[in-house]
């Protein structure tokens, strides 16, 4: 059993459990900043470790928390692929109607990274990993086929190989913080809904 | 016609010419695409040329001193060295949180991932957020000093977060993405919070009226 916190002021001088322990030991030749600061919050992260929901997995790879995943790629550009993949970002202004309608994507960004040779890839999607590439290659392959062909090595969205693709060049986080872990997009979007229709009724009944 | 129309409807057209460019010098710049990509281009041309010159979606702006906006959501995307040992530390300590670093005291956050690169010697940190970058890199100071210090203490040459110095290396550690998409751009953290509050109170009430 771990020790009950009774309040705030007593946590110092309760016993530590084994994996904090463990962790101040890790800690030990850190600067003294971070030092410091482990000791200041040994009883915070001890009901986090005991309360918190666990990071879990997205599938093949990358993280889930409750519902919403994560999805971290670097891919190596080609010659010319960030030229061509700047304009169209640029042409596209940011609307990336391709998102909408995959319907699954709560955010996704694009960055540029070492000299224009690297693109990393970024995205917050709801559910797995084998679904969400699914919904990629039914419902947008000619808008992935025309940013990723900047990419080396990519096979196309028809192909069979693209899995494998993506899944090199994935990068599963080490930790994955989601405000709102039970929202997918579909149910924010209903509560948009549910929101203004309150708004509406109260108006109307003022 | 009234003036208004007239406006709208010149706008449209300057947009839809302004379109036209873009997509003529895409296919110019697609022409040394793999095949792949020159098809999916052609294929995806009119769809784009609708959504460029509709313009839906709010534009994307500055997040402040860097990083973009969408709405009232916001990009950082930063990649720091880490310092000897550091991965190490940093690994034990997000581990102990079962991969979860909750940011909920800082109330702004969306999302937030943590990603080691290169054999453990840099780190990626991305994030969404509401407002802009210099209020959210002063609440991450004031609301979570301790647990920022825990993870940026394995950073290489950080100053720490009560230094002056702080911001000038977060931000020149930074890169500002070129594509950000959010599906919400309206929605915060705050507002979400409430829209939830209102759904379940929704919920309850036509639970009663129904039974």
């Amino acid at each position: 059993m771990p020790p009950t916190v009774t309040s705030t002021g007593d946590q110092h001088t309760l016993p530590v459990p084994p994996n904090l322990q463990k962790l101040r030991e890790i800690y030990a030749d850190a600067p003294e900043m971070g030092r410091v600061a482990l000791d200041k919050i040994m009883g915070e992260l001890q009901a986090a470790v005991r309360s918190q929901q666990k990071a879990a997995t997205a599938g093949r790879i990358g993280l889930r928390q409750g519902k919403v995943s994560e999805l971290t790629a670097i891919v190596k550009l080609t010659p010319g692929g960030a030229k061509r993949l700047r304009a169209l970002l640029d042409a596209l202004g940011n609307n990336f109607q391709g998102a909408d309608i995959v319907g699954t994507l709560h955010d996704m960004r694009f960055v540029f990274l070492d000299n224009d040779t690297k693109l990393l890839f970024a995205t917050a999607y709801d559910g797995d990993w084998d679904p969400y590439i699914d919904d990629f290659s039914t419902k947008i392959p000619d808008a992935l086929d025309v940013l990723f062909c900047n990419a080396e090595g990519y096979p196309g969205m028809h192909s069979p190989a693209v899995r494998d693709w993506i899944a090199d060049n994935q990068i599963t986080a080490d930790a994955w913080y989601v405000a709102n872990p039970n929202l997918t997009v579909s149910e924010t979007r209903r509560l948009e809904r549910v929101g203004k229709a309150v708004e509406e009724l109260l108006d109307k009944i003022q | 016609m009234s003036s208004t129309t007239m406006t709208q409807a010149k706008k449209g057209s300057t947009h839809s010419a302004d379109a036209e460019q873009k997509i003529q010098a895409m296919r110019e710049l697609f022409a040394d695409a793999p095949e792949l990509g020159r098809q999916a281009l052609e294929n995806v041309l009119r769809e784009l040329a609708s959504d460029v010159s509709q313009g839906q979606h709010p534009p994307i702006e500055s997040a402040g001193r860097t990083g973009s906006r969408l709405g009232k959501v916001s990009e950082l995307t930063i990649i720091v060295p880490l310092a000897p040992g550091g991965a190490k530390r940093l690994r034990a300590f997000l581990q102990l949180l079962g991969g979860n670093v909750n940011a909920g005291k800082v109330g702004t956050v969306h999302d937030m991932r943590f990603v080691f690169l290169d054999n453990d010697t840099k780190m990626l940190f991305a994030t969404a957020y509401d407002g802009d970058w210099d209020a959210y890199i002063d609440d991450f100071a004031t609301k979570i000093p301790d647990f920022l210090d825990i993870i940026d203490s394995a950073w290489e040459g950080w100053p720490g977060i009560r230094s002056p110095h702080a911001k000038d290396y977060l931000a020149k550690h930074q890169v500002t993405a070129e594509g950000w998409y959010v599906a919400h751009p309206d929605l915060t953290v705050a507002e979400t919070q409430r829209l939830k509050r209102i759904g379940k109170a929704v919920d309850e009430f036509l639970d009663k009226i129904g039974g």
